[in-house]
């Protein structure tokens, strides 16, 4: 197909660079180090297309690919920087190896949120795509299907147990307004929740094998380990080996559950990849970790009736808001909730084993650091013990450094606009990148955003800021933009102005909810930029729903003014952010009003 | 070794699938519209997918319990409240559906006309 070209100037430099083998886009009448380059090209019998861009168009073009100095080289369609990378990259015979055809345009490494919106857009764009995806067993043997970790051990399974403990709560309300709930004690069947939570979990596994299959996607259900620059070996269940090559690779692995170094902890301790499907009811379980996931947990198991412990080192939230966060752990502590503060874990012994359905037995040997400064080592026991510390990339298997692949301390993949700043065709999405959100519509956004620009060169970005998000916490957590002490750091405090407010959902008096004296919310603005709202942040039951509109405001740059001329809805807690006049800065004790 | 069976009507598929209960054999359903008297099936999708479904079955099914159920005559089957439809476990709602019994696998109508799909089925 000819491409839509040049003839001085090109509005479509990246839509040529998708198309054509060999594009070099030189900025206006500068051909320096042009002959190089051509040279090289012509070595391995290729056409270097070259295209002359505007100042504007080069600057543009510079924003994109992240890179600052002209000529630009693409190799099929990867930007891969200047002359001198173009002769590292022939001089090193990986140029050669990336010239000759093969099997497939893409191979995406991991099936989860990200790497199959990526696997099915580039499908869409009529590109051949393979997708691995292979689940090692967690540290208890669980696996799972495709999907990745939301779908599977992450946000479905938890906000659907979360559900379950709203309408544990529900119940009880219900009395309250006037339904007769016969006598006697409700109790959750944790078998029957799981059943229903992984029933749904299998629909969404097929659900996905259908639609790759029905998009042309080749699935395997195979470890990918690189052998080769633009090679990997494919091992499956059995041990069968595929191997298969590809123009391109993403990185969509995302992360594991990291297990502390202590003794015990591998054979006694479940993390998140084992909670969602455990074949006995947790009973009395130790959660340790101040992470969101840790407090999700010990939420939603107090929420079904189980006797809950935090065991927190220093404090809750690392990244949040920490006056959100302490709130939040207000709420769940008046939950019945038991916080372990200063306490670190040393090691697990396994009492009885888990049998017949029953949790076992765990004696967990910790420290708690007192207030003044002594250490005092406890023990106790618990039916289970959850880690949730943290979460690791586990890239070492894949190979990356085979290839070139530059990864940080942690694993993840160093990158820039997606693409690894030392391997061009080599791209990385999701959790497993380095700085990335580690959230799943970001990385769904990120696949289908950088499938686009790269295959259609339309300059499309993954805007990685101002992103809502929401704690599932007993009482949830909704916010957008920073929290108090980043706006503070970013443009001083002097020049951030805090709206806040509590509130009394209409729905919790009746029922005498005492999660109504906790719902709290507020708007943080610059006030040298006409009280542009920054950050937002509430605590209230459906704070996800709430968040997610308010978002478009921070977006599009709303203003404090811009929040009280639009008229509430009413009775909302919503409606809250409509009428915020109480400034933090004055100090002034906040009272609820109803309605 | 597959064994086929073929049953017809909700009781008897559920009688069929209590008998199976202890088995450890993956099994399978293939619910559609029944045929009359001359042998001629109301559900012209069902004839278009039982070549392919039985085709596939042939080759990449090993182990297991085939069961064609006919789910009785077109009026009955339109019938929102016909029990292939209300059944928690079965929520059939469409003719010919494909499914893994006690699996979320399932397969419906023009799913079923494609080979490599019915194929990936058996192989799960």
């Amino acid at each position: 197909m000819p491409p839509v070209l040049t003839n001085g100037e090109a509005k479509d430099a990246l839509s040529v660079a998708a198309e054509l083998t060999i594009v070099v886009v030189v900025s206006g009448k500068d051909r320096t180090d042009i002959d190089k380059i051509t040279n090289i090209a012509a070595a391995v019998q290729q056409r270097a297309e070259i295209v002359s861009v505007s100042e504007g168009e080069a600057k543009r073009i510079a924003h994109v690919t992240g890179r600052s100095s002209f000529p630009l080289v693409f190799v099929k369609g990867d930007c891969i920087g200047g002359p001198e990378e173009f002769e590292r990259l022939n001089a090193s015979g990986t140029l050669e190896e990336w010239l000759k055809p093969h099997k497939y345009d893409l191979i995406v490494i991991g099936g989860g949120s990200g790497g199959l919106a990526a696997a099915k857009e580039a499908a869409r764009l009529g590109k051949k795509v393979a997708c691995l995806d292979y689940v090692q067993p967690s540290t208890q043997g669980t696996t799972w299907g495709l999907g990745g970790t939301c779908v599977n051990v992450g946000c479905i399974p938890k906000k659907l147990m979360h559900q379950t403990a709203i309408l544990g709560h529900a119940i009880k309300d219900a009395k309250e307004y006037g339904w007769e709930i016969p006598e006697g004690e409700i109790k959750l069947s944790w078998e029957k929740m799981k059943t229903a939570v992984q029933d749904h979990i299998g629909s969404l596994n097929w659900g996905y094998r259908v639609q790759l299959r029905e998009k042309q996607v080749t699935y395997l259900n195979a470890y990918g380990t690189f052998s080769g620059s633009h090679e990997v070996q494919a091992k499956n269940k059995k041990g069968k080996v595929e191997t298969i090559t590809a123009d391109r690779f993403l990185i969509s692995t995302g992360l594991r559950p990291r297990i502390p170094d202590l003794p015990g902890a591998k054979e006694c301790c479940i993390s998140s990849d084992d909670l969602f499907s455990l074949p006995y009811n947790p009973g009395k379980t130790l959660c340790i970790g101040a992470s969101y996931v840790s407090l999700e947990c010990a939420g939603f198991l107090k929420g079904i009736g189980l006797d809950v412990t935090v065991m927190v080192r220093s404090i809750l939230l690392r990244g949040f808001d920490q006056d959100m966060a302490a709130r939040i752990g207000k709420h769940m502590e008046a939950e019945g909730i038991r916080f372990l503060r200063s306490a670190i874990p040393k090691s697990f012994e396994k009492l009885a084993e888990p049998a017949d359905g029953k949790a076992g037995r765990i004696g967990v040997t910790f420290d708690i650091v007192r207030e003044d400064g002594t250490t005092e080592t406890l023990v106790e026991e618990f039916e289970t013990v959850l880690i949730a510390i943290g979460r690791d990339a586990v890239t070492d298997a894949v190979q990356l450094e085979k290839i070139g692949v530059r990864r940080a301390k942690n694993g993840k993949v160093v990158g820039r606009h997606e693409q690894s700043i030392t391997v061009p065709y080599v791209y990385a999405i999701g959790d497993v990148l380095e700085g990335c959100p580690e959230l799943t519509p970001v990385a769904i956004q990120a696949g289908k955003v950088l499938m686009r620009r790269l295959y259609t060169g339309n300059g499309e970005m993954t805007e990685y800021d101002q992103i809502p998000t929401t704690v599932f916490t007993p009482l949830e957590y909704g916010c957008c933009g920073l929290s108090e002490e980043a706006a503070f750091e970013y443009y001083g405090e002097e020049n951030i102005d805090v709206f806040h407010n509590v509130f009394l959902p209409l729905e919790y008096t009746v029922a005498h909810r005492m999660d109504a004296d906790h719902c709290y919310c507020k708007l943080i603005c610059h006030n040298k930029d006409d009280n542009r709202v920054v950050g937002y942040h509430i605590l209230t039951p459906n704070a996800g729903e709430v968040t997610q509109g308010f978002a478009i405001a921070l977006k599009l740059g709303g203003r404090k003014a811009d929040f009280d001329r639009l008229i509430g809805i009413h009775p909302t807690v919503a409606e809250n952010f409509t009428t915020l006049t109480i400034l933090k800065s004055e100090q002034k004790e906040l009272q609820a009003s109803g309605c | 070794m597959v064994e086929f069976k073929e049953v017809e009507g909700y009781d008897s598929l559920k009688s069929e699938l209590k008998s199976l209960e202890k088995s450890d054999k993956p099994v399978f359903v293939l619910f559609t519209g029944s045929k009359d008297s001359s042998g001629k099936s109301w559900c012209p999708d069902c004839v278009t997918a039982d070549p392919v479904v039985h085709a596939s079955v042939k080759e990449k099914l090993s182990e297991g319990v085939f069961i064609t159920c006919q789910v009785g005559p077109r009026d009955f089957w339109k019938n929102q409240s016909n029990p292939f439809r209300t059944d928690s476990k079965l929520k059939i709602t469409a003719v010919p559906t494909l499914i893994h019994w006690g699996q979320s696998n399932r397969l419906v109508e023009e799913q079923l006309f494609k080979r490599d799909m019915v194929d990936m089925l058996f192989e799960d």
